[in-house]
């Protein structure tokens, strides 16, 4: 009996593993055959090949994950890091502090990726996760604040209205966006990130921020106004 | 298009710019900004601030994120494994099972509360059984009970103490020994000392009132030492206090102190006269306060720490023995409790005995060694161990002629020379 090609089956384009057929393929004990009474070392499938695995998707890599493969978590991980980082750092703006928190945020998902159940795609999933733990950050940012006296939004808009007040050819647009951000509340902020900067549709914003279409849509709005207030004199420039 | 107020104006116009509206809606929404040049702007802004946040500008890859991450996740694995005995995906499990076990037995146990409350009653009522049998009920006695004031005026004085008036059996400290002290407990030997009385004692030195009641203290609790530091046991063993030796001339020191210089006189005659093991010197030193006096004598064996022979071992142990309740059990059986002690002392002297090991882990090297008929220990201490700077009446011990006459040169440790010795004194 001829083995089949490593990747054989394994195409993205195809419609996600089967649980507990497919997912078998990835572990050397299991063999993939149609019958079960023949059995034998012969079948064994070699472990598919890194160039095959990074061209994997999403769901077929979780599926070998989930029967016991984890090594597969890498090609995730290399896959969704980028975006992870850009959206945590359009939330914080602070370099060094997304790194942790992109790697906790990596660890959380590494922890429930066995109960992940392909309910919902796995990047707004991993998205949700990256905002729980950054909402988590900016609680935990804002009790550090209060008990230290500090009105770090206020210095936020003070900064802000300095920038603006230069002149245009002098202003620093990337960084004037990123302050007028970090002035926003964070449910209005985190909305508006993943609606501009990540691309999300507002369906998938509702499920990674877990809430109804029409309040998304509503904080979307209110952040777009906040931002358009904050951000005039850049805004009318044009 | 109905008048909106500008939060609805926001949201619409951004709708409008997401293509977020139907077509009619479209329809409407351009048909207004036609006429009105502020929404206009506002579309405007908004489509530049869409712009400006699709252009922000992206972190680029981060070539390293995977390993740093895998090394942070390899300690995370470590962490949780160390901190948990079982796979974490057991934890709900496990958790549900201990709550459930803890219903359990917490139900149980208050429905049987009664039954655990005699279980435990009679574990506590055994334990009390152990200690009576053990301790109360004679298995160890003080090898001396009822120490009088006479009888502890001799041992202060002469270092010997009769374990009663009818027997030849007597507990003997030896301060001669160079290298230290030396317990016997054995028949009547060559140094057997003068009776000493107390009457006797307040006839030669004349204490005042004062130091007549300083006196009776210090020999009442000299009786209680020694009532506390000597224990015999059951299977040939001997409980001794480590600061036995150095009671009697703890003791003579405190009686010097407390007596005026020309008391001291008196005392030291009747101490020579009597061929007592100690001299007293520093006779100018005025006579010390009794509060003085007792704080510098502690009322119990240090630590209560004994060290406890049988004939194969020897160590230094605490041992902890309620005295005054073992007194007044003693003192409820005092004819039983007397046959027993008789009995083992006997036993413990009579016995073949063997050499303890030479050393135990403690500053003071200890033997221990006899015959037939005595037995003895012998403890190494420095000298000068009693503060006597603090005293400021120094006794010294005296140089006695019997002992000039009789001990070796080496006189030591050696256990041909005590065996000699002490068979020597019984043939007498």
């Amino acid at each position: 009996m001829a083995l089949p090609l490593p990747g054989a089956g394994w195409s993205s384009k195809d419609k996600p593993y089967q649980i507990g057929v497919r997912a078998r393929s990835f572990v050397p004990s299991f063999t993939k055959t149609n019958d079960a009474s023949s059995m034998t070392n012969d079948h064994i499938l070699p472990k598919p090949s890194v160039d095959v695995l990074r061209k994997m998707s999403d769901e077929a890599l979780i599926t070998a994950f989930q029967s016991g493969d984890h090594d597969v978590y890498r090609f995730l991980v290399e896959r969704h890091q980028e975006r992870i980082r850009n959206l945590l750092f359009s939330i914080f703006h602070d370099r060094d502090f997304i790194d942790d928190l992109a790697q906790e945020v990596f660890i959380k998902a590494y922890q429930a990726l066995p109960r992940f159940r392909f309910e919902a795609s796995f990047y707004t999933w991993l998205y949700r996760i990256a905002v729980n733990k950054s909402r988590d950050e900016l609680r935990k940012k804002k009790l550090r604040r209060f008990f230290s006296f500090q009105t770090l939004d206020e210095g936020i808009e003070h900064e802000l209205n300095m920038r603006l007040s230069v002149p245009p050819e002098d202003r620093d647009t990337q960084e004037l966006v990123a302050l007028g951000l970090q002035s926003l509340p964070e449910k209005f902020r985190t909305a508006v990130v993943l609606k501009d900067i990540d691309g999300l549709s507002y369906e998938e914003i509702a499920e990674v921020m877990q809430c109804e279409l029409g309040t998304v849509k509503s904080r979307i709005s209110r952040a777009r106004s906040m931002l358009r207030k904050a951000l005039k004199p850049l805004l009318e420039e044009v | 298009m109905k008048k909106m107020n500008e939060q609805q104006m926001d949201h619409l116009l951004s709708q409008y710019v997401d293509g977020r509206l139907s077509e009619i809606e479209v329809q409407k929404v351009e048909s207004f900004l036609a006429l009105d040049t502020s929404a206009q702007q506002r579309v405007k802004e908004l489509r530049r601030l869409k712009d400006l946040l699709t252009s922000k500008q992206k972190l680029a890859p981060d070539i390293g994120f995977w390993n740093r991450f895998a090394a942070a996740l390899e300690e995370q694995k470590k962490d949780e494994h160390s901190l948990l005995p079982f796979p974490r995906k057991f934890v709900p499990a496990i958790t549900i099972i201990v709550a459930a076990v803890v219903v359990v037995v917490g139900t149980l146990v208050i429905q049987n509360r009664m039954q655990f409350i005699q279980y435990f009653s009679e574990k506590s009522q055994a334990v009390r059984e152990v200690y009576e049998r053990n301790v109360l009920q004679g298995q160890l006695l003080p090898l001396f009970s009822k120490v009088d004031k006479d009888r502890a005026l001799q041992f202060s004085l002469f270092g010997t103490l009769a374990l009663d008036d009818k027997s030849k059996t007597e507990l003997r400290v030896d301060q001669q020994s160079k290298k230290g002290y030396r317990i016997e407990v054995g028949k009547d030997s060559k140094n057997k000392a003068k009776p000493m009385t107390f009457d006797h004692f307040l006839a030669e030195v004349k204490p005042t009132s004062g130091q007549k009641h300083l006196i009776d203290s210090l020999l009442e609790l000299t009786g209680r030492r020694i009532e506390s530091s000597v224990l015999i046991g059951e299977n040939n063993t001997m409980a001794i206090a480590p600061d036995l030796p150095n009671l009697n001339r703890m003791m003579v020191t405190n009686i010097a102190a407390c007596l005026e210089p020309y008391q001291r006189v008196q005392f030291e005659r009747l101490l020579e006269a009597n061929d007592a093991p100690y001299t007293v010197t520093a006779q100018s030193v005025p006579a010390r306060k009794g509060d003085r006096i007792f704080q510098n004598i502690p009322q119990s064996p240090r630590d209560n720490r004994f060290f406890i022979i049988t004939p194969d071992t020897m160590m230094y142990s605490q041992l902890h023995i309620d005295f005054d309740s073992l007194r007044r059990h003693m003192e409820e059986n005092v004819v039983m409790f007397e046959l027993r002690r008789e009995a083992m002392l006997k036993r413990m002297i009579a016995r073949e005995f063997q050499h303890a090991p030479r050393n135990v882990p403690w500053p003071q090297p200890v033997q221990s060694f006899g015959n037939e008929e005595f037995f003895s220990v012998e403890i190494n201490v420095p000298t000068e161990e009693i503060e006597q700077q603090q005293m400021r009446v120094i006794i010294q011990p005296r140089i006695r002629k019997q002992i000039l006459q009789t001990a070796t040169p080496n006189h030591s440790i050696q256990e041909r020379a005590w065996k000699d010795t002490a068979s020597e004194g019984l043939t007498r």
